[in-house]
């Protein structure tokens, strides 16, 4: 590897990479290897791929690809024949053998094809599943594309040529101009103006300044900026680069889960290889600029996602937040000037420089421009990362892209923002999905969770458990938010335990209030939101916990019943030989009884009933 | 209050709490031996500078009840000494306790310290003391530096130098947390703090088989409880405990990003989604029958 030494040099090794490519006639076989695909246990086919290639002498015709994660998760282990772009879904190892001759012949297995899920016909090529179809995928499309450990993927998508063009001779006024220009907002969850950031850092006495990717996904049920970071590190260290020229930064650090062991692994593996080329280091392409980044590692707190307390974390303290009189741009880690960006956001930096600013003003809403990515989660067909244009509905996202509510259930709410943010109900599901309408419904944009629910999902219990999470996730600094929230959620518990008193919902909205207005960091501040939202678009349901006893989704589990359905028992004896406490009595083939006092509701019985005979009640 | 108190108590450590507990009793009429395995009553607090959470001198308030305890007619002080046995009930107990020599007459002595002063050989400070250092086995040493010195011994890596001591032992050994905080030069609280503080971190040695129930949103409405209850009657433990035969440890985690999955289960890297409680039994069987074949194969190697 040589290092490069002027942006022409850049420019020109990536015309090099990308014509050496254009020449090998060699198909691709791209398998995706991200955190989900990993869990269905994508290795297991990668070495059988491997395997037939090595048997079948087929290396110099065939070359496979671990690429990042492709988004449709709910699909997986994904693979995709390239140049023809033949997608296999839910590939198993022994369908390896099939796949590689079908390859070589140029034909197609028709059964590993996605099927579309209302036309039931089969659908050959990625670009045509409708899961696809309807996104904008500008950032988070090259994952499939580059094997996040080889840095000439990226170089040959033309990577590094936005950091090529910055160093051969624009101004750090000039990006910041350009950012600010662009209206890219924090996708943290802030939505603050990136560029207005960039440049009260850049203006700040002090030195050094500081950049730092905030990789710290503590929102349970959103993934979408680890699999960003562990399917394409280098966009975000390009990003990064580029920021630290316009703010005079040396120094960066990414801050990553540590429950993400790939992205981890991937970023830093990323840095080894940019500083081989010199993209990091002393004299970057020759310009006189230097920079490094650092990772560093979180250690499971939520709270540490916010500024202050992730500044603490780093500094190896304890991860608390401050209260906020000086701002971070001025006063951050070590004390020092700090720019802090969501991973999404630096991300979408390379982006704006290639294109301008005036083309990616184009897209999104007036006050919310660009693209943002979602992770589709819950009770949905498709499950996966999504990434759309700013200002699409919900019910476009939920519906075309998800692909509906399995088992024909009837849609509820949409949760986005995490345990900050609210849920949406039915009513508003055409509201335009941007950082000020979100805000409007009693929600929030976040950092793009989106979590499903059903009409078997209990909004007392989803309020229940958000409240759990930040109960145990406070950090104990400030006492509206440790004591606040405690004791929301014992009110809580008990009305989801039937022990609810009807005074319950005043005091619940009077301690929220409370909370909001005095906490001390931004998520102590939002920490009443799933009550307070829920308690807005479905006091109904909290009204029949409270006073009817009962909860209409079935989901609180001491204040339901399970019973046989008499009508569909025909005495199969599942039920009565899976049930652990022996509560289930009946004679072969006739109907089956439950006694109620032996239940301990652990959900075996209605789980495995083949009829649907068992109902939640 | 009545005055005629029968019996006499004995308030072991001449602390601040032993102290103020001796001149509560005192005051109430009873009388009071105050044992204290030092040559002086005062305990910690005096090495304090400030107490949470009023911020008060801490010597401020120690000294006067040290004035009041020790000329208390009620409070006999029994210093330079340890409880060696203990019989009997509530009501009627019988000690025996082991008064160290001071080789000093207490009777005669009034503390003028011109013995101290003109003593040839010198005694280190009382509150100077150095704790021990601590001694690992050769092998653990060997561990705990490479990590450390990996880190350039700089504390500002402390987290990163727990996590790696961590994903050695599987938990923080108490041993080696105070080899940490000597080797940095960090007060073993502060070690403390972050590793209590962090919930990666385990202080109690777990299971060979960690098993991480996701309790992220998606999981949540997918049925996460349910499956994190079967674990629990399973097991027989609560998340967070470790089971009697050291295999199992049941813990949660916020979110495993792998939402398609849910609700998923992950035990030592290897990840089990779609979960439902039937299935339960089975994957704990499949993930002790691997393991035993991973330890056959191991050993053939």
């Amino acid at each position: 590897m040589n290092r490069i030494k002027s942006p022409e040099e850049m420019e020109s090794l990536i015309q090099q990479i990308i014509q050496e490519r254009g020449r090998s006639e060699k198909i691709q076989i791209t398998l995706c290897g991200g955190t989900g695909c990993h869990a269905y246990n994508c290795q297991m086919v990668i070495d059988a791929f491997e395997q037939g290639i090595e048997k079948g002498n087929l290396s110099e015709r065939v070359g496979i690809k671990v690429t990042g994660c492709h988004g449709f998760c709910e699909r997986g282990v994904l693979v995709v024949i390239k140049p023809s772009g033949v997608f296999y879904q839910q590939v198993k190892p022994e369908d390896v053998p099939e796949i590689l001759s079908a390859v070589i012949s140029g034909e197609i297995v028709e059964r590993l094809l996605y099927r579309d899920l209302n036309t039931k016909s089969k659908i050959t090529h990625e670009e045509d599943v409708p899961f696809y179809k309807k996104q904008t995928r500008f950032i988070f499309g090259h994952n499939g594309e580059i094997d996040p450990t080889r840095i000439e993927d990226y170089i040959a998508i033309k990577g590094y040529a936005a950091l090529g063009k910055v160093l051969s001779g624009m101004p750090p006024e000039q990006i910041i101009e350009e950012i600010k220009k662009s209206g890219l907002r924090g996708r943290g969850g802030g939505g603050f103006p990136t560029g207005i950031k960039w440049e009260t850092t850049r203006k700040a006495p002090g030195e050094p300044r500081y950049v730092i990717c905030n990789a710290d996904e503590g929102d349970p049920g959103a993934y979408m900026d680890g699999s960003l970071l562990e399917g394409n590190p280098h966009l975000v260290m390009e990003g990064m680069i580029i920021g630290a020229y316009a703010i005079g930064s040396s120094l960066g650090y990414v801050y990553v889960r540590n429950e993400y062991p790939l992205a981890v692994k991937n970023v830093e593996t990323a840095i080894e290889q940019a500083r081989g080329y010199g993209l990091l280091g002393r004299d970057i392409m020759g310009s006189g600029f230097d920079f490094d980044i650092k990772v560093v590692r979180g250690g499971g707190a939520f709270v540490c996602g916010e500024s202050t307390a992730l500044f603490a974390s780093i500094e190896g303290r304890i991860g608390e937040p401050r209260a906020k009189y000086i701002r971070s741009a001025e006063r951050g880690l070590w004390d020092k000037p700090t720019n802090l960006n969501n991973v999404e956001t630096w991300a979408n930096v390379p982006l704006i420089i290639n294109k301008g600013a005036d083309w990616y003003a184009k897209i999104g809403t007036e006050n919310s421009k660009g693209t943002k990515i979602f992770s589709l989660v819950g009770k949905i067909n498709n499950t996966g990362l999504v990434e759309v244009p700013m200002g699409i509905t919900l019910r476009e996202i939920v519906n075309d892209i998800g692909g509906g509510i399995p088992k024909k259930r009837r849609f509820k709410a949409v949760q986005t923002g995490g345990p900050s943010g609210g849920c949406i109900p039915e009513d508003f599901l055409d509201t335009p999905v941007d950082f000020d309408e979100l805000t409007k419904v009693g929600s929030m944009m976040g950092s793009g969770g989106m979590i499903v629910m059903d009409d078997h999902t209990c909004m007392v219990d989803i309020a229940r458990y958000f409240l759990e999470f930040l109960k145990n996730e406070s950090c104990g600094k400030c006492v509206p938010c440790r004591e606040g929230v405690w004791q929301m959620h014992n009110i809580l518990s008990e009305i989801c335990s039937g022990n609810g008193k009807e005074s319950d919902l005043d005091l619940l909205m009077e301690i929220g209030e409370t909370i909001t207005a005095a906490a001390l960091c931004g998520l102590g501040t939002t920490a009443p939101n799933p009550v307070m939202s829920t308690l807005r678009y479905f006091r109904d349901e909290y009204e029949s916990h409270i006073k009817d006893k009962r909860c209409p989704s079935g989901a609180c589990k001491e204040l339901v019943t399970f019973i046989i359905d008499v009508e569909k028992c025909n005495g199969c004896g599942v039920c009565k030989k899976n049930c652990p406490q022996g509560a289930i009595i009946g004679e072969k083939k006739e109907t089956h009884t439950l006694d109620g006092n032996k239940c301990t509701k652990c959900g075996i019985c209605f789980e495995d009933c083949p009829f649907g005979a068992v109902m939640v009640r | 209050m009545s005055n005629n108190k029968t019996g006499a108590v004995l308030v072991i450590g001449g602390g601040i709490g032993g102290i103020q507990a001796s001149l509560d009793l005192a005051e109430t009429g009873f009388k009071v031996y105050l044992l204290e395995k030092e040559p002086a009553i005062v305990g910690r607090m005096s090495q304090l500078d400030k107490t949470f959470p009023t911020n008060d001198c801490a010597m401020c308030t120690l000294s006067p009840k040290l004035v009041d305890a020790a000329g208390h007619p009620n409070i006999e002080l029994i210093t330079y000494a340890e409880l060696e046995k203990i019989k009997g009930e509530a009501g009627n107990f019988k000690v025996q306790i082991v008064k160290h020599p001071r080789f000093v007459d207490e009777e005669k002595c009034t503390g003028c310290g011109i013995c101290t002063n003109n003593c040839m050989v010198q005694n280190k400070a009382y509150f100077n003391r150095q704790p021990a250092m601590i001694e690992l086995a050769a092998e653990d040493a060997g561990k705990v530096n490479t990590i450390i010195n990996n880190y350039h011994s700089q504390p500002e890596f402390l987290l990163a130098i727990l996590q790696d001591i961590q994903s050695v032992y599987n938990y923080l050994p108490s041993d080696i947390l105070r080899v940490v905080s000597q080797q940095l030069n960090v007060p073993l609280s502060k070690v403390y703090g972050i590793a209590t503080y962090y919930t990666a971190f385990s202080l109690k040695p777990r299971g060979k088989y960690v098993i991480n129930v996701c309790m992220g949103t998606a999981c949540h409405v997918r049925g996460a409880g349910m499956i994190l209850d079967a674990l629990t009657r399973h097991l027989e433990i609560a998340p967070g405990e470790t089971t009697k035969d050291m295999m199992f440890s049941l813990e949660t985690v916020n979110c495993l990003g792998a939402c398609a999955l849910g609700p998923v289960i992950v035990s030592n890297d290897k990840y089990f989604g779609k979960m439902t409680v039937s299935r339960v039994e089975e994957t704990l069987e499949k993930l002790t029958v691997s393991a035993n074949r991973r330890d056959a194969e191991t050993l053939r190697r």
